[in-house]
């Protein structure tokens, strides 16, 4: 469904990605972990196009889309939920959630989209009319999922759901990726610092690491690997 | 002093200052949707006055439909201009900066080949005064802020109601966000900066007849609009709308006591004062 191929991405001289190849099958859950500054944010801005990958190739559903503009990629059914939320602070949780869609032209199906996504998070529901600017942290996280979802995707890419939030919301945080990816048979590709986490969800995984891929492998092999188990998973 | 005058003085400010609004939510828009000043905003109002007054000259056009086709048209070349200079610009403010200055002489210059340095006065189109409630207002200042105030209304509604207005506004709040959810952002960008442009051109069309059109006369709304823009809050459209409303009425009232001269130092002690109490305007945010 997904093929990076030798991706590189670089700032300056520098290369922040330096030959990356991750494949993700259809229906998949795959996470990539690593530490700060690895290069997986970039990764991920390099296959929805937010930036221009200095080499290698992305192709997605069988179309190398390695040098389209970002609103063609997500109009192929890849829809990406940005590190830090990104939300449209000034707009209402409703606002951000019909922004998702931006790219669809059949109202009765966004409608029900609207409906099944509001279903999904019950709290977006409650809070449908605020600015998605006062949220609270899980909360906003659930609306960049929940915005993500309003396009429709086939696949589903989120950079660090997790991050800052409570080990309750982000058990919920989980519950809800493995849910979407049963029922709408959605491939996911998880972007991680907490590697406890990603690696319960996933089936499959990579570690990357100033900008390579070190190890790959099934997510219970790399449970049991002693240099995961000592750098990400607390010895 | 009696309340009439008053009245009367707060109504000539405003009515002018409405426009200056329009020029200034030009500049607001196409600030918060590529992050650059476009300097050589005053041209296009000035190009807006030409449009009318060709339009009126060689065409015999009625002002609604000068004023109509200065709006198109000036848009259009707003459209043009971003694609041909200001679209790799996106964010380089500093290069946006310069190049937009160096388009501030091009057109000045240009104008002033093309049609001349003499000042052109378009006759007005609306005569007479009305009375209301003891004030007296000349149609032409009537119609003009009027017009002003339906464009305000309208771009409003644009930005609020419609789905290129509703990528603008989200391009202005996060613009990779927005491109993740399938904004072509490219294409706001040259949408949002003709509408800007539109919105100058609209302003200098209305003014046309009020002042006379020449190669020069985009300095004075474009300082107006800084001002407005200063005192409502960068990048804020109702804050340009207050900064507007604010503009007037001390403009207006600053006209019952002083020349003009010094009513247009008035507007720089109305930004110093709200900058003291208020450093990112009254409508600011972060
Ligand atoms: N716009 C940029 N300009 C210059 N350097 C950048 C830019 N974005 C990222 N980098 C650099 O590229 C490297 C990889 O950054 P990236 O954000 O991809 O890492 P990451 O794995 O997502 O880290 P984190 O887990 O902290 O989010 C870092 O060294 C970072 O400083
Ligand atoms: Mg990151």
């Amino acid at each position: 469904m997904l093929e990076l191929t030798d991706l590189r991405v670089h700032y300056g001289n520098v290369a922040a990605v330096d030959g990356v190849s991750v494949t993700v099958e259809e229906g998949e859950i795959v996470a990539i972990i690593g530490p700060n500054g690895a290069g997986k944010t970039s990764t991920l801005r390099a296959l929805s196009g937010l930036v221009r990958a200095s080499g290698g190739r992305v192709v997605f559903r069988g179309v190398d889309i390695s040098r389209w503009r970002p609103h063609r990629i997500v109009a192929l059914g890849l829809s990406h939920a940005p590190e830090g939320r990104r939300l449209f602070p000034q707009m209402t949780v409703i606002e951000n959630l019909r922004m998702g869609a931006y790219r669809r032209r059949d109202g009765l199906a966004i409608e029900r989209s609207l409906a099944e996504v509001l279903e999904r998070f019950p709290r977006l529901a409650e809070r449908r009319r605020q600015l998605a600017g006062t949220l609270s942290g899980g909360e906003q996280q659930m609306l960049t999922i929940g915005r993500a979802l309003m396009s429709d995707p086939t696949m589903l890419v989120l950079d660090e759901p997790s991050f800052g939030l409570a080990p309750l919301i982000v058990r919920e945080i989980r519950t809800i990726v493995e849910s979407i990816n049963r029922d709408r048979k959605v491939a996911v590709l998880l972007v991680e610092q907490n590697a406890r986490m990603a690696l319960a969800v996933a089936a499959r995984a990579y570690v990357m690491e100033t900008g390579r891929i070190v190890l790959s492998g099934p997510a219970a092999a790399l449970r049991e690997s002693p240099h995961v188990k000592a750098a990400y998973l607390g010895g | 002093m009696s309340i009439d005058l008053l009245v009367q003085a707060l109504l000539n400010g405003f009515g002018l200052a409405m426009v200056y609004v329009l020029v200034a939510l030009g500049l607001t828009l196409i600030f918060s949707i590529l992050e650059i000043i476009n300097f050589a905003h005053g041209e296009f109002y000035m190009l807006g006055g030409y449009v009318t007054y060709y339009a009126y000259a060689l065409f015999g056009l009625n002002y609604f439909a000068t004023l109509g086709l200065a709006i198109l048209t000036v848009g259009l070349a707003g459209v043009v201009a971003e694609r041909l200079i200001f679209h790799d610009l996106r964010g380089k403010a500093l290069n946006a900066f310069i190049v937009s200055l160096g388009l501030l002489w091009v057109m000045q210059a240009g104008a002033q080949l093309a049609f001349g340095v003499l000042d052109k006065p378009v006759p007005s189109a609306f005569s007479g005064i009305v009375r209301v409630l003891g004030l007296v207002i000349s149609v032409e200042r009537l119609v003009v802020t009027l017009s002003a105030i339906v464009l305000i209304v309208a771009l409003y509604l644009f930005l609020r109601l419609s789905r290129p207005g509703r990528a603008m506004r989200a391009v202005a709040q996060d613009a990779d966000a927005a491109a993740l959810q399938g904004v072509n952002i490219e294409a706001v960008a040259a949408l949002g900066f003709g509408v800007g442009c539109a919105l100058a051109g609209g302003a200098g069309g209305l003014l046309a007849p009020v002042f006379a059109v020449s190669p020069a006369m985009g300095a004075l709304p474009v300082v107006k609009a800084f001002i407005i823009i200063i005192v409502g809050g960068m990048g804020s459209l109702p804050g340009a709308v207050l900064g507007g409303l604010l503009l007037g009425g001390v403009e207006g009232l600053g006209a019952l006591f002083m020349g003009s001269a010094a009513v247009n130092i008035l507007g720089f002690l109305m930004v110093i004062a709200v900058l003291l109490v208020r450093p990112r305007g009254l409508v600011g945010g972060a």
